[in-house]
């Protein structure tokens, strides 16, 4: 079972990345919601490209076009629905990450459909 | 099992003739390790060696942009107000056609079958290798004065495209692009010397939801501005989709934007009806799509339209004149009813300049096809009836 409330999530980056941060997604992400980019600092306070142990993924930012997804070398990037079991932790961590370790559920309510 | 890899066959065929139909684009840029990055459309995608484009149809084999070229996916003769244009050389036939794919993926496409085509195993649609020579040959032979690329994104197949209009000006044939309006300055200059008419899909005011369909709001709010500036005649659309984009609020800052723009710019407010994944909205009724078009007045704009439920929604069909509310052009559907407009476009009344790009008399209008859109209700009483 996938954590409530991820409906909004299209994709995940899983434990693959940890130690690998190859960061081909984040230059073909067109919308620029693969984060942290290597040398790019943020105005929230979130950690840098070198203080984190992988890269995480905007789920407000996403477009859920899946450019992302073929060039991973290592593989560590999942739709959500294809997410292995075993791996479904990474859910919660993209989503902290994005919120400083504060998330904010609210926030991903994406209007309804 | 057997489903799947019948699925799998399906989607390694096409894109075998995908990759067939292609020839080097011209809307690209070479970057270093045999990246590229693509200026087609609104994402303008950085794209390494042997992948494709968001669109999944441009696609980087060796550090060189391949695009789509040389086949259709769908051809059709219609009045040119289905696509719809309203002050564009009414009661014209436009000879519509398209290629495949697209860079967004609205879950209530109406064009899913070419459109999703390389994402969607569901989506299945045979290309049609033709020249541009031919199409436009059949467009002459359907009576089409107008050609359209529609369908699919033309942004994406914008190559293809001009090609076609290359020949189709040639002929005396009227051009124009029906797209979503998620472009870059370099597409629009690009296509400007060879498109005339060009609608825009404007299915939102809210980032949130742009996303949702795979796409962001400023591009395509920033292509509409530019699309005025450089002078092609445009058409703006809205889907009016029940609890996704009818809220007075959001419709309220859409109409106030394209007001902003330009209050001649032709807004059409049409009602949705449910397909492809988006099935729980209700469809729009004409209380709905009055208040939406009542809301384009309110904001400024002078040409506002109900569209898809003809005879339901009063006086917004028609044209009448700002100045002295003169009916102009009176439609049901597609049909048009009554044509009083002056030549040059002119109220015969007040003697107003009406904007648009207008056929010095109307020429009466011919169609093999229906007048009217298809509503799923009606066809669901034809079931039930017999």
């Amino acid at each position: 079972m996938l954590p409530a409330g991820v409906g909004p999530m299209a994709y995940i980056i899983a434990e693959p990345c940890i130690g690998t941060k190859d960061t081909a997604c984040v230059d073909v992400c067109p919308v620029d919601c693969i984060h942290p980019a290597k040398g790019r600092t943020y105005d929230d306070g979130r950690p840098t490209f070198d203080e984190v142990p992988q890269l995480y993924i905007d789920p407000t930012e996403c477009i859920d076009c899946g450019a992302c997804v073929p060039v991973c070398p290592v593989t560590a990037i999942f739709p959500l629905d294809d997410l292995p079991e075993k791996w479904h932790a990474y859910v919660e961590t993209n989503k902290n990450y994005v919120d400083g370790g504060r998330f904010q559920p609210g926030k991903y309510q994406k209007a309804s459909t | 099992m057997f489903a799947s890899a019948l699925r799998s066959a399906h989607m390694s065929t096409l894109r075998e003739v995908i990759h067939e139909s292609v020839r080097e684009g011209e809307l690209y840029e070479k970057l270093d390790r045999n990246w590229v990055r693509c200026f087609a459309c609104g994402h303008c995608c950085k794209i390494p060696d042997g992948q494709p484009g968001v669109c999944k149809v441009r696609y980087n084999r060796g550090g060189t942009l391949y695009v789509p070229w040389g086949y259709v996916g769908g051809i059709q003769c219609d009045p040119i107000e289905k696509k719809p244009f309203f002050h564009a050389h009414p009661g014209a036939l436009a000879y519509s056609f398209g290629m495949l794919g697209c860079d967004l993926h609205c879950s209530y496409c109406q064009n899913w079958v070419t459109s999703q085509a390389l994402r969607d195993p569901a989506a299945v649609v045979g290309p049609m290798r033709v020249t541009p020579a031919e199409l436009v040959l059949d467009a002459i032979r359907q009576g089409g004065r107008v050609i359209v690329s529609t369908y699919n994104e033309p942004l994406i197949t914008s190559e293809w495209a001009l090609a076609v209009f290359k020949e189709a000006r040639a002929a005396g044939l009227v051009t124009g692009f029906v797209s979503n309006g998620n472009g870059t300055p370099k597409v629009l200059e690009y296509v400007r010397p060879w498109v005339d008419l060009y609608k825009v899909d404007l299915k939102s005011f809210d980032d949130r939801h742009y996303r949702q369909l795979g796409g962001r709001l400023q591009p395509i709010l920033d292509t509409i501005k530019r699309l005025h500036e450089m002078g092609f005649w445009l058409e703006i659309v809205t889907l009016v989709i029940p609890g996704f984009n009818d809220s007075d609020d959001e419709l309220t800052r859409l109409a106030e934007f394209l007001a902003g723009v330009s209050s001649d710019i032709p807004w059409h407010v049409t009602a949705f009806h449910k397909d492809y994944k988006m099935t729980d909205p209700e469809n729009t009724c004409a209380e709905t799509l009055m208040r939406a078009a009542e809301i384009g007045k309110r904001a400024g704009l002078r040409y506002v339209y109900a569209g898809n439920l003809p005879g339901m929604v009063g006086d917004w069909e028609n044209t009448r004149c700002p100045n002295c509310q003169e009916l102009l052009i009176e439609r049901y559907g597609y049909l048009i009813t009554g044509y009083f407009l002056a030549p040059q476009g002119c109220c015969p009344s007040c003697g107003a300049s009406i904007p648009g790009q207008w056929d010095p008399a109307f020429r009466q209008q011919i169609t093999a096809r229906p007048f009217v859109p298809l509503m799923r209700s009606q066809s669901d009483l034809l079931v039930l009836d017999s």
